[in-house]
């Protein structure tokens, strides 16, 4: 009698090498929620889908991530624009390098401020509000009334959210860099300006009225030390980082057990979760920095 | 042709199974064959070795005390938990474990009414009825309006077709809940207590509409069910969960006069009152 062979036997070894490997990442928690990024990617490939839904949905998560943090958001990137002008003005007056005032504010503002801290009001924003509506919808087990519809949740809820969250997050990039300079300077206009009516507190700040800081200069600086590769990194960081928070918000409210406790546990994990993987996926991006320097260094040389 | 719309052959089930979705977490290929359900862990085993056949245009009830994994296999049935071993067959096509998800199975047409109604929330009952007919494009946007006013007058949720389902009780959703089934054509319908929190009225409604989806469509039926008078009346055979087993299925009237323990247990107090 002929043996049945098993799934593993009928491999070749190289076969079986990535079979176990992936069996392997397949248990990890890093290796599902990679695995449940590719399953919505593959989700746009599903053969029933309904266009209609699925812009609505898409169009209102980049409502609902985008538009309605845009308040919190502004005020956030104004008040650290100022700080961040102040600091490299008050830097130049100490150091007197008027070249590097443009290269400051675009490596801080522009390269690592506004993506980061974008990402991280978003992830406590949409994030977290991702998980609670996605857990409960799985708690009272209208996710699995939507798959034995034939309705995939995948496509029907990770997929919109992906995408919406995604958009908003590079759009609010966009803007929080934009404000963070334009409304910052403003509002370091006004301090000077305010600081300049009362005499008596000059007393204590010194000459800081003097310093003369217009938007001429400050936008011709910053325009001069713009290159390329911060306008792709205006849209690489901010597109990993969304995909970052929604996917792991995503991941962290499917894997509730049917109990109402864990919502609140899956959340703020989603949250923190969300915050570690951005600061990693920071990192692994600003080495790409390095290249570019690399380049810098053999025409130096 | 087949004749049979649903065959289970030495299913073994397991608890671990039957929590989260299972949209999360992957399983590899070779997770089910290094299983050995027979022999590994007995106390997780809610279902072990059980068989059932049903033919097409067949109502089959399913009884048992609670707590004893009725409605684990329904949630089987439909791909929601996965079998750790055995065969399960939809319409004479075997499905193995590893693609055997409810997606792959609500394509071949297969209806689950959940226990707690599940609706979507942020949706008004017509939309809820009519979210998979819009969604898998079932026809024109009048035939769709038509069939969710049939579905809707059939099980009388007429009048709150624009309310939440927050809004309505737990009987008034298990209707909207069988209304939004029954709207998609069902070839084989999973229900899951169909009867509980219905009144008398409205029970006394559902079963000829069961009994007019099985004649009318030839739509298979399972039942997983306490009211075990559902059996009586719609004329159908029943099944008991039995030490982690399906017994063979028998008509409410064998039960009722044989002898073993099964019926001491569910048809004491039918067999008391029909002496006297």
């Amino acid at each position: 009698m002929q043996t049945q062979l098993k799934n593993w036997q009928k491999m070749t070894p190289v076969g079986r090498m990535f079979h176990y490997l992936g069996i392997f990442i397949l248990k990890r928690k890093l290796g599902q929620f990679i695995a449940l990024f590719f399953r919505t990617v593959a989700s746009l490939f599903d053969s029933s889908h309904n266009f209609k839904s699925d812009s609505r949905n898409i169009i209102l998560q980049t409502f609902f991530t985008g538009v309605e943090i845009f308040v919190p958001l502004f005020i956030v990137a104004t008040l650290f624009g100022t700080v961040v002008i102040i600091n490299v003005i008050t830097l130049m007056g100490k150091m007197g390098f008027s070249d590097i005032v443009g290269n400051l504010m675009v490596v801080v503002i522009i390269r690592e401020l506004s993506p980061i801290l974008t990402a991280f009001l978003i992830a406590g924003r949409t994030g977290s509000s991702l998980t609670t509506y996605i857990g409960s919808m799985v708690i009272n087990s209208e996710v699995d009334a939507l798959a034995t519809m034939g309705i995939n949740p995948i496509r029907y809820l990770v997929m919109p959210s992906v995408i919406g969250g995604t958009i908003a997050t590079i759009i609010m990039n966009i803007i929080f860099s934009a404000s963070a300079i334009g409304a910052g300077f403003l509002v370091t206009k006004c301090a000077i300006y305010i600081i300049g009516i009362f005499p008596n507190l000059q007393m204590i700040i010194g000459n800081a009225p003097n310093l003369q800081i217009s938007w001429n200069y400050l936008s011709t600086e910053i325009i001069k030390a713009l290159t390329v590769s911060d306008f792709v990194f205006t849209i690489i960081k901010p597109l990993v980082f969304g995909i970052i928070i929604t996917i792991n918000a995503c991941y962290q409210a499917m894997n509730i057990k049917r109990d109402i406790r864990q919502v609140p546990k899956a959340t703020s994990r989603s949250v923190i979760t969300s915050f570690l993987y951005i600061v990693f996926a920071d990192v692994v991006l600003s080495l790409l920095n390095f290249i570019s320097y690399m380049k810098n260094l053999s025409t130096i040389i | 042709m087949l004749d049979e719309a649903l065959k289970l052959e030495d299913v073994y089930l397991s608890t671990s199974e039957l929590s989260g979705t299972q949209f999360s977490i992957p399983r590899a290929v070779s997770y089910f064959e290094n299983i050995r359900a027979s022999e590994s862990n007995e106390d997780f085993q809610l279902i072990a070795g059980a068989n059932l056949t049903l033919k097409l245009g067949e109502t089959i009830c399913i009884g048992g005390p609670s707590g004893k994994g009725k409605s684990a296999i329904l949630r089987m049935i439909a791909g929601l938990a996965r079998p750790l071993k055995g065969h399960i067959y939809y319409f004479g096509e075997y499905i193995p474990a590893e693609r055997l998800t409810a997606l792959e199975v609500a394509k071949r047409q297969v209806g689950y009414v959940l226990q707690n109604a599940a609706l979507i929330s942020n949706l008004r009952v017509v939309d809820n009825i009519a979210l998979p007919l819009r969604y898998h494009k079932m026809g024109t946007n009048e035939e769709i309006t038509k069939k969710v006013n049939m579905a809707m007058d059939l099980m009388r949720v007429r009048d709150f077709a624009k309310m939440f389902p927050h809004e309505l009780s737990v009987g008034m959703q298990k209707r909207v809940a069988i209304a939004r089934s029954w709207a998609m054509d069902p070839k084989l319908l999973l229900m899951d207590e169909p009867t509980a929190g219905l009144d008398n009225y409205n029970r006394r409604n559902l079963l000829p509409l069961i009994d007019n989806m099985r004649t009318m469509f030839k739509t298979s039926i399972i039942i997983v069910t306490h009211d075990l008078m559902i059996a009586k009346e719609l004329d159908c055979n029943l099944v008991f969960l039995h030490k982690k087993k399906l017994t063979e299925p028998h008509s409410f009237d064998y039960w009722l006069r044989s002898d073993n323990e099964i019926s001491k247990d569910q048809f004491r107090d039918l067999q008391s009152n029909e002496k006297f």
